[in-house]
């Protein structure tokens, strides 16, 4: 192999990121729904990430980079968004869920499997204000499903 | 009289001073009970400006208000309250670890300049200061007057992590310079 034939990594990773962003994260609406899709390419063991179309066109280790990029880029846009963006987002993942919203949002008050969706290196006061916001959208939602409720009640 | 009364006020400013920065001091220590010593280490680099600014944000208090929900206001201040405190141990704890390495640094450095470590002693101090400050400030009255502040640490941690960085820097190149000579 020359030198000339030597792929540049840097550019790789970024060839394998869009075609994460086009083929896969573009089809999915919100970007809480985007990071529970990415933190769930990853092992929960190893912490590495994988994901198997991207890895064949692509090499693994580049596809897990890609991955790993676009988890943090969209965990950091998520944490720095205002608790009424935050809100919206939980709602529209709620909503685009099979499961009854009741459920999520009893299931997800009480387990907080967002704690999960944390990238690995992500700073110890970025990862509590995501996490606390995430509880703020939750008691949020209920609070509102609970006034639904009554208006329907009352009519 | 006067001069009796300016000596005890400027006493009492000096104790208050002093407990403001051991106050700094703790706060950074007790970091260690919310974050395991590794992730400390681990992170050096400070949280963005925006989040800073979204942790003492006025604009989501007044969203929460806007519900008219007390037990969603109460939420929102305990958890603002708990998040910015974290805030605050990790920025002492952050800047406490520059310093250690910079006054390792200077140690193995042959000619430190008087100037420059004066300047990154009275810039550790205020931010510790500073630090201890809001620490007390966000326990009595809750992070939402004090953005000012805080963005003013955070300045103040990147303007004394650049001041290390030029002077490890500074001394890399001598050694290097000297290695080659």
């Amino acid at each position: 192999m020359t030198y000339m034939e030597v792929p540049d990594k840097r550019v790789t990773v970024e060839e394998a990121y869009d075609d994460l962003s086009r083929r896969s994260l573009s089809k999915i609406r919100g970007d809480l729904a985007r990071l529970i899709y990415l933190a769930s390419t990853r092992d929960y063991n190893t912490g590495k990430y994988h994901h198997d179309g991207l890895a064949a066109r692509f090499q693994a280790e580049i596809a897990g980079q890609a991955l790993a990029q676009a988890h943090s880029e969209i965990f950091c846009r998520l944490a720095a968004c205002s608790l009424q963006e935050l809100v919206e987002e939980v709602d529209i993942y709620v909503s685009c869920s099979q499961q009854s919203r009741e459920e999520i949002l009893e299931v997800w008050q009480k387990l907080e499997p967002y704690r999960v969706a944390l990238p690995v290196d992500v700073n110890v006061a970025v990862a509590q204000l995501f996490v606390s916001n995430v509880k703020l959208a939750l008691a949020i939602l209920c609070l509102r499903q609970q006034l639904e409720a009554m208006e329907a009640s009352a009519s | 009289m006067i001069g009796s009364a300016s000596l005890v006020a400027g006493a009492v400013l000096l104790l208050l001073l002093l407990a403001v920065v051991t106050k700094g001091w703790l706060a950074a220590r007790q970091l260690q009970d919310v974050a395991p010593a590794s992730r400390e280490e681990d992170e050096m680099e400070p949280c963005a400006e925006e989040v800073v600014s979204r942790i003492f944000s006025r604009a989501d208090w007044e969203f929460v208000r806007g519900l008219k929900a007390g037990r969603i206001e109460r939420l929102f201040e305990q958890e603002r309250k708990r998040v910015a405190l974290v805030w605050v141990r990790q920025t002492s704890a952050t800047i406490r670890k520059v310093m250690r390495e910079h006054a390792e640094a200077a140690r193995q450095s042959a000619n430190l300049q008087f100037s420059m470590e004066i300047n990154i002693l009275a810039q550790f101090l205020t931010l510790m200061a500073v630090c201890g400050t809001l620490s007390m400030a966000i326990q009595i009255a809750g992070p939402l007057w004090l953005g000012g502040l805080a963005q003013y640490a955070q300045r103040l941690s990147q303007q004394v992590m650049k001041l290390q960085e030029s002077f490890q820097a500074g001394i890399l190149a001598k050694a290097e310079g000297a290695g080659r000579g």
